[in-house]
């Protein structure tokens, strides 16, 4: 019976503080302490994940492009290549399959970093738009 | 009774006979419309398939010559205004699959009409194939409806498309 009201307080505990609470598999778990390493931070930050996703930049070629350009506002939704083609949501919550496999997150983040902000991503973006993408 | 029974044989062998004919005559239609209009083999290539229809339609290696692929693989870091960021291992098999299965080597109807049109120039788009333009001069002002987005998205009239029929078009509103 204790066990049992210890369980429930911890469990309770973890859903409160559940904030940025992410499940990431070994290999992902592996790619994100690198990350962490490399940006030199005891943790990421979901908020600032939040606000990298939606901050909007200017492109050398003129137009403002930010991750929502096609991803939406809201991860959780589906998104939209610049020609259209559907993009399944981001947010693992909604997608299981997203955040599984590294050599994937690495090579949209080599693609896509690019075409946002025209350079690679630091450490410290990557990680806070995983953890971001993970726990929302 | 003897001749209701005659009248159910030879019901029957009227019934069979429409239906075998009927059969045969469907069969050849479809042979025929196979080599009349070169149908293209759909895409069976995974990795062609997860790297580069993420982003846009996959379109059918035979839609233009091996030149083009090999042109478009080698500027794959400035695809359209995109690194694609491939490996080098990601790069060749595709490389090699589009080679294999490029205009030329699929010999259909339609690609020998490509390959014609296209004479020794190298377009890096479906849509700068001249025989591929003028087949599209009468739907022009559909490219820019919502329903269909632009020209790049084969899909959005050619419904069987990505099975390799591009004969079922159907334009939406």
């Amino acid at each position: 019976m204790r066990r049992g009201i210890l369980a429930f307080v911890t469990l309770g505990t973890l859903l409160v503080s559940g904030g940025a609470w992410a499940v990431l598999n070994p290999d992902v778990q592996m790619l994100v302490d690198k990350y962490r390493l490399e940006a030199d931070v005891k943790s990421f930050s979901a908020e600032d994940g939040k606000r990298f996703f939606a901050t909007k930049r200017k492109h050398s070629k003129g137009e403002e492009r930010s991750c929502s350009t096609c991803h939406t506002n809201d991860p959780r939704q589906k998104g939209k290549t610049v020609v259209g083609k559907v993009i399944e949501p981001m947010a693992q919550s909604v997608n299981k399959e997203r955040f599984t496999d590294p050599k994937k997150v690495e090579k949209w983040f080599k693609r896509n970093c690019e075409w946002v902000l025209e350079r690679e991503c630091t450490p410290k973006e990557k990680g806070d738009f995983i953890t971001f993408m993970t726990t929302m | 009774m003897k001749t209701n029974r005659i009248h159910r044989t030879l019901f029957a062998a009227v019934l069979g006979l429409t239906l075998s004919a009927g059969a045969s005559a469907y069969a050849d239609r479809g042979e025929r419309e196979h080599e009349d209009h070169g149908r293209y083999k759909a895409v069976e290539n995974q990795t062609y398939k997860q790297e580069c229809s993420a982003c846009h339609y996959l379109y059918l290696p035979g839609l233009l010559p091996a030149r083009s692929w090999e042109a478009l693989i080698k500027g794959s870091d400035k695809h359209f205004g995109e690194n694609l960021a491939l490996d080098e291992k990601t790069s060749s098999e595709i490389s090699g699959f589009l080679n294999a299965n490029s205009a030329e080597k699929t010999n259909t109807e339609w690609s020998n009409k490509i390959m014609k049109s296209v004479g020794s120039a190298t377009p890096e788009r479906i849509m700068d194939v001249p025989w591929i333009i003028k087949e599209h001069r009468k739907v022009k002002n559909a490219f820019k409806r919502p329903s269909v987005g632009s020209a790049s998205n084969c899909g959005a009239c050619h419904t069987r498309g990505q099975e390799g029929d591009f004969e079922a078009v159907k334009v939406p509103k």
